[in-house]
Parts: C-alpha cells; structure tokens; sequence
C-alpha cells in the first residue's frame, strides 16, 4: 500500500513538474477565477493617565485578514475577520462584513450581505489602523460608538461624472438598528444597537449618501448621508414604534500642493442620532423600577489636519507626517449614559513603506458623564500612543 | 456654543478647502492618465500603492475592490488599473 502511494505521489510530482516546465515555457496564463487575502494588523504600547492615575500596557497585535474573491470581472465577494485581544485576555474574533458585489453597468454597482454602510466616510473608508492617521478612532466613533458601522441587506452605489465633477451615490436597505430597551443593560437604555443579523421587527431601515466631488482632481468631496427606521422589537409592546433618524456630513479635502511641498489632507465628520422617546426603567435598591424619560438626541463630530512633506528634498524627512485632531461628543442629557466629552490629538508619523507606519501620538480627553464618571464630576484622561500598522 | 462648535467643524475645513481647490486647474476626467488618476484617487484615503506592490492579475482583482469600495468610476478605474499594469 505504502508502494503504491509513492508511486501515485512521484507520477503526480513528474506530471506538476513537466505542468510547470510548460506553464514556464509557454508563459503564465492566469485564471479567470482570482482569490485574494489582503487586510492589515497593528500592535502597539500605551500609557494613559486618568485624573493623575497613570496605568501603562503592551497591546497585542490585531489581525484583520480581508478575503477577496473575484469570479469575474462583474462579481466580486470580501468578507473581513478581526481577531484582538480583549480585556479579559482572551482572542475575540469579529464577523466585520461578507458581502458580494455585482457590476451592473458602468454606474450601477449592485451589493448584498453584510456591508460597511456608507454613513460619512470614516467607518467605511478611513478606519483601518494603517489607513487612519491617529491611533484610535474619534470620539463616537468605531466599536460602542453612535456612528453605525455595518448592515445586513442590499445596496446600490455607483459614480456619475457629470462634466468636471463626480457625483457618487449610495442607497440602501438593511435590519437596521436595534433599541437597547435597558433590561439586560439598564446603564444603557435608550442607545441603538448596530450589529442586527436578523431583524427585530419587520421595518427594513433605509439610509442613503450622496458624495459631491465638485473638483476634476478629487481633491475636495462633501457628503450627506441619512439612515433611519424603527428600532424598536416588534414584540415589545412598549417599543414596537420606536424610531430613528440618523444623519452625517463629511468632508474631504487632500491634495498635494506645491505651496507647503507636501499633502495637506483635512478630514471632517458630522454626526446626529436621534431616536424617538420613549420610556425606560430605572431599578432602584428596594427592587422597585423608577419610569424616566429623555430627549435621546446624541451627536458626534471630529475634525482632521494632516500634513505629510512629501516633496521634501530628503528621503527620510518625507516620509514623516504630521497630524492634529478634534473630536466631540454629546450623549443625551438625563440618560444614564449620559456624557459631555471634548478629545484633542496629536501625532507624528513616520512611513516605513506606503502601507506601514509607526505612530506616536498624544491625546487629552476631557469628559463629563459615562461609565466610570460620577455624576457631575469632570475626568481627564491624557495619553501616550505608540502604535505600528501595516497593510498588506 | 454648541451651534458654533458645529459651525466651526464644517466652516473651517469647508473654507480652507475651497480656498486651495479654487486655485486648481480644472482638466476633464476623461483626458488624464491612469498615473494621474492614481495620484489623486488613492490618496483620498491613504498613500498611493506602488505599482510593484502587485504582479498585473492582482491589480485587476484590487482595482474591483477598490472600485466598489472608494466608488470610482469605471473609467477611473480602467484607467489606474492599466496604468498599474504597465508600471509594475
């Protein structure tokens, strides 16, 4: 037996090789059908100091493997993993999205599966570590922020030239969000809830971005996106009509410009949650349930200026970057996740190759309210971030 | 305050913007080169890729994903992907 399975794996190793000799012979002929694995990873050293307590850890390395499988040259599907550590030490595996896409036309781009939604452009297009400037995410943004990150269901996208301009459009329909009604998590009643695999009532939410590039060069681009829905469980009586309406406008500018001899790139965000009122329960230490109620409007912003000396005369010194941010966010008042928070960060980069870089940034957060705050109270939280991320 | 915080966000980078684009040369899409395409696309998001980076097979597979993701448009598309190509 074992003869014969040599044999078999010596004929099948004479065949691949006089396969290759003719492949090397005659040239590589690629296939039609191509199967991708890109994505990025970073890790990183961080010291914080919150209120003068300072606490200071190595991260471990995350791994975000994006695969890409392309058919044809109208299908494509990609699907990302994140695999982190979390605080309990512990490998945690995210399902970020799987979605296939279809070219129906030169303007048409048709997809389904669960996909980042084209809310503003951070969570779509800027928030993988070697993509994004900074460290972190602003605030509101990212997991456990305001800022929706994907859905499940079906989408239309597409770019229109009209003359010198672009026009880009998106339009969807998926679960949409789901209200977090405050009985398993009392601490966060009122807050919308994105990850919704299988929708909790049967009102699809629909959302929509449209992206003016007025400039032929690309350099400038504004957007407005809307998403909204019902939120609420469709067997909850006290939430089934429990909507909301989200909106954001982003704004874009990058452009080499021989003025400053390098990129300037500004990056701006605007978000707004609103979500209808409604009434949650406060449990008090007799075990009786105190009913309350809020505005539940909640916003988050960031504003974004990077600066990279590219036409440097120096190869090193263009290889530098430099980058300022500020962020913003406002949950709503008399909710218990109440919070006011202002962040202002600070970086230096340094580019190892055009999808690798060494971060070291600094970031001062300034917040009232949330977890871990006392009421009334105002805590300040000052960092130091030492990250690498690379994309591949 | 907080209208003005608002204000100040999107007016700022929204006038420094417009400021700067004001002052570039308006060329139709259409008469550019792949290479200038790619010099002003990808960095949209992040630095513009070597063209070594991948071999010409590669390059069509991300020039779909790309396409979809940044929402270029397909001659844009065809255009950088070529370019690419040839440069790798």
């Amino acid at each position: 037996m074992k003869v014969r399975i040599i044999v078999v794996l010596a004929l099948l190793s004479c065949y691949t090789v006089a396969w290759a000799q003719e492949e090397t012979t005659q040239g590589y002929k690629p296939s039609s059908t191509q199967f991708m694995i890109r994505g990025y990873a970073h890790a990183g050293f961080e010291y914080q100091a919150v209120d003068g307590d300072a606490r200071s850890t190595f991260l471990g390395s995350s791994f975000v493997p994006i695969f890409i499988f392309k058919p044809s040259d109208r299908l494509l599907f990609e699907a990302e993993l994140g695999f982190f550590y979390n605080s309990r030490n512990e490998v945690e595996v995210s399902f970020e999205y799987a979605d296939v896409s279809y070219i129906v036309n030169d303007y048409i781009i048709l997809r389904m599966g669960k996909f980042m939604l084209p809310f503003g452009t951070f969570t779509e297009r800027l928030h993988p570590a070697w993509i994004n400037r900074l460290s972190n995410a602003p605030l509101g943004f990212g997991h456990g922020g305001i800022a929706p990150a994907a859905g499940t269901g079906v989408e239309v996208r597409g770019a229109i030239p009209v003359g010198s301009a672009k026009l880009l459009y998106y339009v969807y329909a998926v679960n949409g969000p789901r209200l977090n009604t405050g009985v398993d998590e009392p601490e966060e009643a009122g807050q919308l809830m994105f990850e919704n695999l299988i929708d909790n009532n049967n009102n699809k939410a629909f959302g929509g971005r449209l992206g003016l590039l007025p400039f032929s060069n690309s350099s400038l681009e504004l957007g407005a996106s809307v998403y909204g829905g019902t939120v609420g469980d469709r067997n909850d009586s006290l939430y089934s009509n429990v909507g909301a309406l989200l909106y954001a406008f982003d704004l874009s500018y990058v452009r080499q410009l021989s003025a400053v001899r390098g990129i300037l790139d500004i990056k701006a965000q605007y978000n707004i949650n609103n979500v209808d009122q409604a009434t949650y329960f406060e449990e008090e230490l007799d075990g009786s349930f105190t009913p309350y109620t809020f505005n539940n409007s909640s916003n988050a912003s960031f504003a974004q200026l990077s600066y990279r000396p590219t036409m440097a005369g120096n190869d090193i010194v263009k290889n530098f970057e430099l980058v300022g941010r500020y962020s913003n966010f406002q949950a709503p008042e008399g909710a218990e996740w109440e919070q006011q928070s202002t962040q202002w960060s600070f970086g230096i980069n340094y580019w190892l190759s055009w999808r690798t870089v060494f971060k070291v940034n600094y970031q001062s957060t300034v917040q009232q309210g949330g977890h871990g705050v006392p009421a009334g109270e105002t805590v300040t939280t000052n960092g130091l971030f030492v990250h690498w991320a690379m994309g591949f | 305050m907080k209208n003005l915080k608002t204000i100040l966000v999107f007016a700022l980078p929204l006038a420094v913007g417009l400021f700067l684009a004001a002052s570039c040369v308006s060329t139709k899409v259409a008469m550019k080169s792949g290479a200038q395409l790619w010099g002003e696309n990808c960095v949209r998001c992040h630095n513009t890729p070597s063209p070594a980076a991948y071999n010409d097979t590669d390059w069509e597979t991300i020039g779909l994903h790309m396409r979809i993701r940044a929402n270029l448009t397909a001659e844009e598309t065809r255009k950088i992907v070529e370019f690419l190509q040839s440069a790798n």
